[in-house]
């Protein structure tokens, strides 16, 4: 009954094709740059362009979460490892028709004692500190963008808005995680990547069943 | 044999240059007049008379010192720089009857052929050369003419300022190898 990976990446593929309302790449692109550009200019300091930058995306993803599951209707996650690749194969499919890479890793240190309350459906399985790594090949936020010096010098992570989005989407689906840019392109570096650690679930608000 | 390549805004403020020297053989014309000139020569005005005359630094160096050469290259540029503003009023002379962006050679000096393309943007590219080469240069127009439209669409490039980006320098002077 675990969905395979296969079938996240037929269920991306189906909700891109089926989507009507689809962007011009380019028009997202430079209005992502002229947004970036904007802050940098109001803001003057690279490390508040990112934090804002990432603000930005949590109120994305606040609302983006609910546009998800309505299309998607992908059930609950099984674990952290779960959530990993429903992200990839068919968040970032569908929404930026990307399909990034996942490599997953196990928590640091021993699970915490397990004291959940055991009254969610499928507890969950995965310890609090595992974490998985997405690796983009290709950045449509990034299209035409060379980094300036100071921009370099300054530590700015141009599409920080991403990670913004993975944070609010997953805290609203009671699972509070970290989100960073490990490696971008435009950095000069080799890949773009991004990991996403859990940190915590969060309190179930929602009751559960018929108590 | 080399090239010299100019990008105008339309404002005909200079936000590019490039100044390429060609491996391929060129056919040698006219230089009857630089070889009587003195190669050891290092004084400043023989340098400006060198240029005006057609001695190509590259061609003549193989009889020339590195030194003479070099010496001459200061006042070369000064030269060249002439030259391509003063067909600059060619240009919008012909820009005026002739609406293709490319418009091949539209003024001679000496030995130096200006060919220019104009973008629908009114940006100017001029190309200083010696040999004719139309199919090449009008290659190396489009090439140029794309490597420019992907730098205007970086959102951190402002526009009509000069073009600083060293991913843009690395592939004009390889699309210049190319197509020159």
């Amino acid at each position: 009954m675990a969905t395979t990976s296969k079938q996240y990446k037929a269920i991306g593929e189906d909700l891109w094709k089926g989507r009507t309302e689809k962007i011009n790449a380019e028009l997202f692109a430079l209005t992502y740059g002229a947004l970036v550009v904007q802050l940098i200019q109001d803001y003057e300091d690279y490390g508040e362009v990112n934090k804002q930058l990432e603000k930005m995306g949590y109120n994305i993803g606040t609302r983006l979460i609910e546009d998800f599951l309505a299309r998607s209707g992908t059930g609950r996650c099984a674990d952290f490892r779960d959530v990993g690749e429903v992200v990839a194969k068919v968040g970032f499919k569908s929404f930026l028709n990307i399909t990034p890479n996942v490599t997953h890793s196990a928590p640091p240190s021993a699970p915490l004692p397990g004291s959940r309350p055991a009254s969610t459906p499928a507890p969950p399985l995965s310890a609090v500190g595992s974490s998985f790594m997405l690796t983009l090949d290709e950045n449509p936020l990034a299209e035409f963008v060379e980094l300036p010096e100071d921009a370099l010098e300054g530590g700015l992570w141009f599409s920080n808005v991403l990670c913004g989005v993975l944070r609010g989407s997953l805290e609203m689906i009671q699972m509070q995680v970290q989100a960073e840019f490990i490696s971008d392109v435009l950095r000069g570096d080799e890949t773009t990547e991004i990991r996403v650690k859990l940190v915590k679930y969060l309190e179930e608000e929602v009751p559960v069943g018929d108590d | 044999m080399s090239h010299h390549l100019f990008l105008l805004s339309p404002s005909d403020s200079p936000l590019y240059s490039l100044t390429h020297y060609s491996t391929k053989p060129t056919p040698s014309t006219g230089s009857a007049l630089s070889s009587n000139l003195p190669t050891w020569s290092t004084s400043a005005f023989a340098g400006t008379l060198t240029a005006l005359s057609g001695a190509s630094s590259a061609t003549q160096s193989h009889h020339v010192q590195g030194g003479g050469v070099r010496m001459g290259g200061g006042q070369d540029r000064h030269v060249i720089q002439m030259i391509a503003n003063a067909s600059l009023d060619v240009i919008e002379e012909v820009m005026r009857k002739d609406n293709a962006m490319y418009l091949k050679s539209v003024d001679k000096f000496n030995e130096w052929t200006i060919s220019a393309f104009i973008t629908p943007g009114n940006m100017k590219f001029i190309l200083l050369h010696e040999a004719k080469n139309d199919d090449g240069i009008r290659a190396f127009f489009n090439d140029v003419w794309e490597l420019y439209v992907k730098t205007m669409l970086n959102p951190f490039h402002t526009a009509h300022t000069s073009i600083r980006s060293p991913v843009f320098d690395t592939r004009v002077r390889a699309s210049a190898k190319k197509h020159l």
